[in-house]
């Protein structure tokens, strides 16, 4: 009788041999020394950059919300609610005067409230032209805003085309009215803590999924940010040669998906790290809002503006 | 084992318990496992073995797909869980440290971030302010309380997850990986918080690969394998 033994499995094992490549030297390497040839940064690695750098500076603004100015005395709901009104008013308002007026005095409220007062205002018409560019160009021309050509731009199937007046004035007025707004917006949020913000939006009723994917938003952003910075520098750290456009083109397309599958890996972390901890949607805050004379005094003068600056725009006294 | 008499503070049963990701790839293999009050448990094993799937299923953050988990005399079911008073009940009991305390510390400042714990159960502001100030005093973070979160180093980082969990005073507390990416000072330190945990009489239940957090806990090791078992137990 014979006995056949058993095969052995197989189980993988780590190679012992290093293949040569790995232990010899690479031969014609470039020569390791400069030639004065220079390339700029490419425009990627800035615009990461400069995006990084706009999260950050806007994640460190909740230290302007513990400044000691105006409005980080007054109530977050006050706040809200007062926001509300103003932008009520710039949307309905139809005097450039009056606009100005109000983007005027938001300046004004930054200033009193210790927010400074030159990267306010950079920030916020740094993106007005972006979102506004795209509608207020065309309605600037004849062909959408008919009225008194002022700037001539030749004709088009022999009709004459060019910049009206009336063009011109809706353009302007378009663009107060978004720079009024996100800077009322902006200027709410700097000035309040991001927790008492979200605890005055549920004490105003707003539905509590909405404030829940504020607060997932708010938590996340800062590391998608540097998500971004850290996968190009890995990338860069790795581009030996120039890389091309469409090279370019094909990694920015491919770590949108990497960012995606990362993004969502992270929100369900912090999701479940924040249920961990008792989370059920509500959103609490070490300094409870107190709603004081000095909140209602300041809603009824907004309420009062805001009424007087209507009649005004539409009886057309200004 | 300074075993509670507490019914409260009731083992943790894992009976049977399988989860696999999108149903495809399994990370637990009907593993059961007892965890005593006040016991102090080492999960050790391969990368990839089910450690941290096996921790969130401890903390009712994941649920089996079969088998079944009680904590403290109960069934620990999503469906139970989205019971206001056993939720509260349960969450305040077991504290969960994560691997990457990026994800842990989501709030504007460290004091903000101490204190959500205890908002979330309900103390007053006032009675939360006190225990974040006793935290930040016992872990020394009183310079940090003020700074963002995701200003600090690792170790500082690690400090305040764990200050976010202790100021909830759970009995049950969790630690997914503690020490890496510890320098030796951070791990000494938190070695030693491990040994006043463990003498206050409080369940540790700690996944690690790192030898000198299984000797100092000491009690008792649970292997997981590859195949996502338990392969081994001391």
């Amino acid at each position: 009788m014979t006995f056949v033994a058993e095969p052995e499995p197989t189980v993988p094992t780590v190679p012992t041999v290093s293949p040569d490549w790995l232990v010899g030297r690479d031969v014609g390497l470039c020569p390791c020394g400069c030639i004065g040839r220079r390339r700029r940064g490419a425009v990627l690695a800035r615009t990461i950059d400069s995006a990084a750098g706009v999260t950050r500076q806007a994640m460190t603004a909740d230290e302007t919300a513990t400044r000691d100015g105006l409005l980080q005395r007054l109530d977050p709901r006050t706040k809200l609610v007062g926001l509300l009104v103003l932008l009520l008013v710039a949307s309905l308002c139809r005097s450039l005067v009056l606009l100005t007026v109000l983007y005027l005095f938001t300046v004004a409220l930054a200033a009193a409230s210790r927010v400074p007062v030159w990267s306010f205002v950079k920030r916020v018409w740094l993106f007005v032209p972006l979102f506004t560019a795209v509608v207020v160009v065309p309605a600037t021309l004849n062909l959408v805003t008919a009225g008194h050509i002022v700037v001539p731009l030749g004709t088009w199937f022999g009709h004459p085309v060019g910049v009206t007046t009336q063009g011109l004035r809706g353009a302007a007025l378009l663009t107060a009215r978004v720079a009024t707004s996100v800077s009322l917006a902006v200027l709410v949020t700097v000035t309040s803590s991001w927790p008492r913000l979200l605890s005055g939006l549920r004490d105003l009723h707003v539905p509590r999924s909405f404030v829940m994917v504020a607060a997932m938003a708010h938590r996340y952003v800062f590391h998608l940010a540097d998500t971004v910075t850290d996968v190009y520098t890995a990338r860069r750290a790795r581009t030996v040669r120039p890389e091309s456009t469409s090279g370019t083109r094909r990694f920015v397309g491919a770590s949108a998906g990497v960012l995606f599958g990362k993004a969502s890996h992270l929100t369900s972390e912090v999701h479940l790290a924040m249920v961990a901890r008792g989370y059920t949607g509500e959103s609490r805050s070490l300094r409870p809002p107190a709603f004081r004379a000095v909140d209602a005094a300041a809603l009824v003068a907004v309420a009062g503006a805001g009424c007087l600056m209507l009649l005004a725009s539409r009886a057309g006294l200004v | 084992m300074p075993a509670s008499s507490d019914p409260a503070d009731g083992d943790l049963e894992l009976a049977g318990v399988s989860y696999s990701y999108l149903g495809r790839f399994p990370a637990l293999d009907r593993v059961s496992l007892t965890v005593e009050p006040g016991e102090r448990l080492a999960l050790v094993g391969c990368n990839g073995g089910g450690k941290s799937t096996l921790l969130k299923i401890l903390a009712g953050l994941a649920f089996p797909d079969s088998g079944t988990y009680r904590a403290f005399g109960h069934d620990v079911t999503e469906d139970a869980l989205e019971d206001e008073q056993f939720n509260e009940a349960f969450r305040s009991r077991v504290g969960f440290v994560f691997q990457q305390s990026d994800a842990q510390l989501f709030s504007p400042t460290v004091r903000e971030e101490i204190a959500f714990g205890p908002l979330n159960m309900g103390l007053g502001a006032d009675v939360a302010a006190e225990r974040v100030d006793d935290l930040l005093r016992l872990l020394e973070l009183e310079e940090l309380a003020d700074r963002a979160p995701y200003q600090l180093s690792e170790g500082q980082k690690k400090r305040v997850a764990i200050a976010s969990v202790l100021v909830m005073n759970p009995t049950t507390l969790l630690f997914d990986e503690p020490t890496a990416a510890l320098d030796p000072g951070t791990q000494r330190w938190f070695l030693d918080l491990l040994d006043e945990l463990g003498r206050s009489g409080k369940t540790l239940v700690v996944a690690t690969h790192d030898l000198a957090t299984m000797d100092r806990l000491g009690q008792r090791q649970v292997e997981l394998g590859e195949d996502h078992r338990i392969v081994g137990a001391d």
